[in-house]
């Protein structure tokens, strides 16, 4: 049984996954990658299916109802221009990870930290991936300078 | 046919009864001195109590920082090989830039062990060691390996996610929530370190995600295999191909209960 201190900490994450689920398929609804980005933007918005639906199911009638509607109008609107769809998909990676670390930080439920840790690790190297397809600099993919969203 | 009778068995219960009441009568708590007049054979070796091996967020940290110098060791050796020429030349300031991570990443979770009262750690975890990486090195410096620097990478490959599920597998074990978030801090960096490298290994965005070999209908190594973390053995296939084309496969895990880092263990 989650406390209320911990679900209020998991809906934030949870909106913040819709955000990004919305993000990646309004790029893969356009369709102007290549075959194989095409095909990477497609596997990296099914894992925030998954990451949002498994949020979802442990929070049930207390989930989440909308998206992180801030996250997705600014990134939404990054992504109009096409030449930065790579570097607004990272900054958004670097953005989770760091939010969903500092929500384990606070959570409680060891349960729920070793879910939003195993997330962590994929949207980590998402971040990774995507650094690549902007330039070779191994800073750009291994470092994360962005901040956590603001959490209770 | 040997017959006994209601009340013989009824005797000899009651004498084996009483036997017993006298040998319990006669044991050490009953304050009879031993004078060495019973005949007996050896003595009862004394024993040694082994240290209680509590598995604390300390033994946790430890054993993550003992994984830090293993990968830190790997990368000096794969560096002193001098593999990292032609096609993987690259792969030289990726090694240095990965070691010199695993440096700050020992030394920022010692810090934290520090802080908490106990025992820093400053050197390789000797089990994983000896059962993954030394076997792995022996096999993949043998003179007949063609492949010597593609599958040092693969070995760190395999031991950046080593490290990438410890720090994810002991989140759930680790009692403080901060400590929590400063593992997954650096579990998530390891998990880029094991991105990248599988991009080497198996180049472009094509191999991203999960495929299968052709012929063999194995996984092939991805950079984001999972959708999410996993847990699970990771398999390192290495070493100079057999008669049958098939290379050696090792399963590497994160450590357990026999390769965890407790109090009593220094380097």
């Amino acid at each position: 049984m989650l406390s209320d201190a911990d679900i209020n900490l998991l809906i934030p994450a949870q909106a913040l996954e819709l955000a990004a689920r919305d993000i990646y398929a309004s790029l893969v609804s356009r369709a102007t990658k290549s075959g194989d980005e095409q095909a990477l933007l497609e596997l990296i918005h099914s894992h925030h299916v998954a990451y949002e639906q498994s949020l979802n199911g442990v929070l049930g009638k207390r989930a989440a109802t909308s998206r992180n509607a801030e996250v997705y109008t600014r990134f939404f609107a990054a992504l109009s221009d096409s030449s930065k769809t790579w570097s607004t998909l990272l900054e958004l990676e670097n953005i989770a990870v760091a939010t969903h670390t500092a929500i384990i930080e606070k959570l409680s439920s060891a349960k729920m930290a070793a879910l939003l840790a195993s997330v962590i690790t994929v949207e980590a190297r998402h971040a990774a991936i995507l650094a690549t397809q902007i330039s070779s600099n191994l800073s750009l993919a291994l470092d994360n300078p962005q901040q956590a969203l603001v959490t209770q | 046919m040997n017959q006994i009778s209601r009340r013989e068995l009824l005797r000899l219960s009651s004498l084996s009864l009483a036997s017993g009441l006298v040998l319990a009568a006669c044991g050490k708590q009953s304050g009879v001195i031993d004078d060495g007049a019973i005949a007996r054979l050896g003595d009862t070796p004394s024993t040694t109590a082994l240290p209680e091996a509590e598995v604390t967020d300390a033994v946790l940290l430890r054993t993550a920082a003992s994984l830090e110098y293993n990968a830190i060791d790997t990368y000096e050796a794969a560096l002193d090989l001098g593999v990292f020429t032609g096609s993987l030349a690259a792969a030289k300031d990726v090694a240095k830039r990965f070691r010199d991570d695993h440096q700050a990443h020992a030394d920022a979770v010692n810090g934290l062990i520090r802080a908490m009262g106990g025992k820093a750690h400053q050197c390789a975890n000797v089990r994983i060691n000896d059962l993954y990486i030394a076997p792995a090195l022996k096999i993949i410096t043998e003179d007949a390996n063609p492949n010597v620097g593609l599958d040092v990478i693969a070995l760190a490959h395999a031991l950046e996610n080593l490290a990438a599920q410890t720090y994810q597998g002991v989140v759930e074990s680790i009692t403080d929530p901060k400590l929590r978030a400063d593992a997954i801090r650096i579990g998530q960096q390891e998990a880029r370190h094991a991105a990248l490298l599988a991009q080497v290994l198996n180049p472009g965005l094509a191999a991203v995600g999960p495929t299968f070999d052709a012929t063999t209908g194995k996984a092939n190594i991805a950079a984001i295999p999972l959708a999410f973390g996993s847990l699970g053995n990771i398999q390192l296939v290495v070493g100079a191909p057999k008669a049958d084309g098939t290379r050696t496969t090792l399963l590497l895990e994160t450590p357990s209960l026999n390769s965890l880092v407790y109090d009593g263990v220094s380097c």
